[in-house]
């Protein structure tokens, strides 16, 4: 009988069709097709009205000039936005998880292929993607809509094509005996350079020479020839950036991950007894989030980046407001809306053990509360370095809104986690707790109700009285915590709690 | 076969999980001082009736009665009064050993554990382990902790879901130990397996179980050597 390979396809093509047969096995997989659709479609709507409304808006031309300046400093943002994303998630998003990957050929090739198609389904590019398209489609208008769009787009796959790249040779340093303690150094120096740039006051002159000005010139001009050599320029440099992204990302493959394979061999002095249950349970689920690569290493990125951004910018408190929510939100998902998978199979002998079932419930949303919380402060903390001392009522709008954002998002976390559990291992730092779309889904949603509770709080923290911060406080977090109390309710259902534990075990 | 009332009592148990039947009319008798074996193919019910019995997964219909206390109703007194040992996993993976025994110490209230907790660790060979987080132990490492941390404690029924799985003889020495050391101080135990000649070793009786219901009780004796390997070739068709 042979046993030679039978396909007689180029080998090159192999990659490509690997990542169809992923995605199909994926998509194969989702439970409600109908709401997958309107999630899809959803999706569609927002990016084709972010690239069309814009352009029909009547606006003057000084307030086009305006905005189109602004342009390739977007660009950059995009470009940036991508870089973060994939560096935090360890090189980018897994199509098909660790452990069920072991069971196909997926080489490293068809991984970054993979990684590339979901860069995308992450809500901060989102966003970034529908700021940006709209911001075009205003400054161009409907004449030079196309033209401008076609650049548009592609100098976003060429973004999230260099950002692979990056991410890849990051991953592939970091995976290189003392590659972490590299990396922190390289990124403590970023920060510091940043900061003296800021401080220097040279952030404006520095961003009006990124290079992506030449990329805005070509796109805003309409069909001509410097568009032609600016698309072609961009084509040319994403086949290069996706064929290039191939080799850090073998590199990568070859390495171990040591911090997460540290991760698994740690060793911890044990503690005396906890006091009581509720302590013993916290116990053993903080070191659930508080040992994980993707937890730490998530919550570094959630909780310092918005943090020096506030301190690069010199945000005044007012904006610092919007900040709370979306790393609250940032924090959920990285384990929170699928809180039951933190303990994975090890959820089934815990549910064997004679403690009350709300009083489990009680111990994991507030380890979420206080997993938020720490991220948040610490976000709070680094913008306070600038924005100087807060009145009475900015201090109390800041504190009443990251009481009402962490019960909002815990209480939405710990309602999807009963709703909808995943079987997930969070051990890898590509992991997300729930698929990639419905991840964009939680996202959207939990940036949707922070960002608007932020913009309340901003607002109440001009008011002189900081007693309606505390009013307005109290109504929202009444009624989220109504809610919080409704998931602990169904909680304590036993049907209700077979159906997470056996699916989040399965 | 004895007068004293079942440890473990099931009549009719279904489970439903959707459109799946899971467990469609368990019949089940176990008595303290007795291991029973819950033999058959992959999919037959055994795993989802360990489950039922360890307060886990409530029955859609039908009773289970454990220790005394009815899984429905009292699920807590049968949580206290049983020691399960998980088919898949069953470890909190960034837990260590001695995490988990500490955590199942104090939510069973137990005073004075730590030596039998170390003696268990030994007696499974996991002493040098035992702080290390669980993630990073093999499959049979992590069977091995399940027996001994489902045994901890000393329960009234020991329920053991595949506890030979992956493990070297070593482990599966040790793990007939538990079971003969369970069944010396009058509990019942219960072992779910896919290992006919172990769940012999193992067990005074077995029930074979075929589509969610039992097919057939016999004594381990019917099921030894050749001539039971035939029988119970001929159940699991």
């Amino acid at each position: 009988m042979p046993t030679a390979l039978s396909s007689t396809e180029p080998a090159w093509l192999r990659p490509v069709r690997d990542v169809g047969h992923l995605l199909r096995f994926r998509s194969a997989a989702v439970r409600r097709r109908s709401t997958y659709w309107l999630g899809i479609g959803t999706m569609l709507t927002i990016t084709l009205g972010a690239a069309i409304i814009p352009a029909v808006v009547p606006a003057d031309d000084d307030r086009r000039l305006e905005l189109g300046v602004l342009l390739p400093t977007g660009m950059a943002g995009i470009l940036l936005i991508s870089i973060v994303s994939a560096i935090a998630s360890g090189g980018g998003r897994e199509l098909v998880s660790r452990e069920q990957a072991v069971a196909f050929p997926v080489s490293p090739t068809t991984d970054h292929l993979g990684a590339l198609v979901l860069a995308p389904l992450n809500i901060s590019w989102l966003i970034q993607a529908w700021v940006l398209l709209g911001t075009t489609a205003y400054v161009v208008g409907p004449a030079r809509l196309v033209s401008a769009h076609v650049v548009m787009l592609l100098w976003m796959a060429v973004a999230t094509a260099l950002a692979q790249v990056v991410a890849w040779s990051v991953e592939s340093v970091r995976r290189r005996r003392h590659g972490v303690v590299a990396m922190r150094v390289v990124v403590v120096t970023l920060c510091v350079g940043a900061l003296v740039v800021q401080l220097s006051g040279r952030t404006i002159s520095l961003l009006d020479q990124v290079p992506t000005l030449w990329v805005v010139l070509g796109a805003v001009g309409g069909f001509s020839l410097s568009w032609v050599f600016v698309v072609v320029g961009l084509l040319g440099l994403l086949l290069a950036a996706v064929v290039v992204g191939v080799v850090p990302a073998q590199l990568a493959a070859r390495r171990l991950p040591h911090d997460e394979l540290r991760a698994e061999t740690d060793t911890h002095t044990p503690r005396p007894m906890p006091w009581n249950d509720l302590l013993a349970l916290l116990r053993i689920d903080r070191a659930s989030v508080w040992r994980a690569v993707p937890m730490r290493r998530g919550m570094a990125v959630l909780a310092v980046g918005p943090g020096l951004v506030a301190v690069l910018g010199n945000l005044p408190w007012e904006q610092v407001m919007i900040l709370p929510g979306l790393v609250v939100s940032g924090g959920a998902l990285l384990f929170g809306v699928n809180a039951w998978c933190l303990d994975g199979r090890g959820q089934l002998w815990r549910e064997n053990l004679p403690v009350d079932a709300g009083l489990v419930f009680t111990a994991r949303a507030l380890v979420l509360a206080e997993f938020l919380g720490v991220a948040s402060l610490v976000t709070i903390a680094l913008a306070a370095l600038r924005a100087g001392v807060p009145t009475p009522s900015e201090l109390t709008a800041i504190v009443c809104l990251l009481v009402v954002v962490t019960l909002q998002v815990v209480g939405g976390s710990m309602r999807w986690s009963e709703q909808r559990p995943y079987p997930v291992d969070l051990r890898s730092a590509r992991a997300t707790p729930a698929p990639p779309v419905m991840m964009v889904a939680y996202s959207a949603r939990l940036a949707l109700v922070t960002t608007i509770t932020g913009l309340l709080f901003s607002g109440l923290a001009r008011f002189p009285d900081p007693m309606l911060s505390l009013f307005v406080a109290l109504v929202m977090g009444g009624w989220s915590t109504v809610r919080l109390l409704r998931a602990h309710r169904r909680w304590v259902d036993p049907f209700v709690r077979a159906r997470v534990v056996t699916t989040v075990a399965a | 076969m004895t007068q004293t009332p079942p440890a473990v009592e099931v009549r009719s148990l279904h489970v439903r999980f959707g459109e799946v039947e899971a467990v469609a009319g368990v019949d089940l008798a176990a008595y303290a001082g007795q291991a029973t074996g819950l033999l058959g193919r992959n999919g037959a019910g055994k795993s989802t009736t360990m489950r039922v019995l360890a307060g886990l997964v409530p029955p859609t219909a039908g009773t289970a009665v454990v220790a005394g206390h009815d899984v429905r109703s009292h699920a807590l007194a049968v949580k206290r009064s049983t020691g399960y040992c998980p088919d898949v996993g069953g470890l909190v993976t960034r837990a260590t050993a001695w995490e988990h025994l500490q955590l199942s110490a104090r939510m069973r209230r137990l005073v004075d554990w730590e030596d039998r907790a170390r003696e268990l660790l030994e007696r499974f060979e996991l002493g040098d382990a035992s702080h290390r987080v669980t993630g990073g132990f093999s499959h049979g490492m992590g069977r091995r902790l399940s027996v001994a941390l489902a045994a901890l404690h000393e329960p009234e029924v020991l329920l053991l879901d595949e506890p030979f799985d992956g493990v070297d003889p070593i482990g599966v020495e040790a793990t007939l130990e538990v079971i003969a050391d369970a069944r010396a101080r009058g509990a019942c135990v219960l072992v779910s397996t896919h290992l006919r000649e172990l769940a012999i070793e193992a067990c005074s009786d077995v029930l074979v179980l075929r589509g969610g219901s039992r097919v057939a009780t016999v004594s381990a004796s019917e099921m030894a050597g050749e001539e039971g390997a035939r029988a119970y070739r001929a159940l699991l068709d």
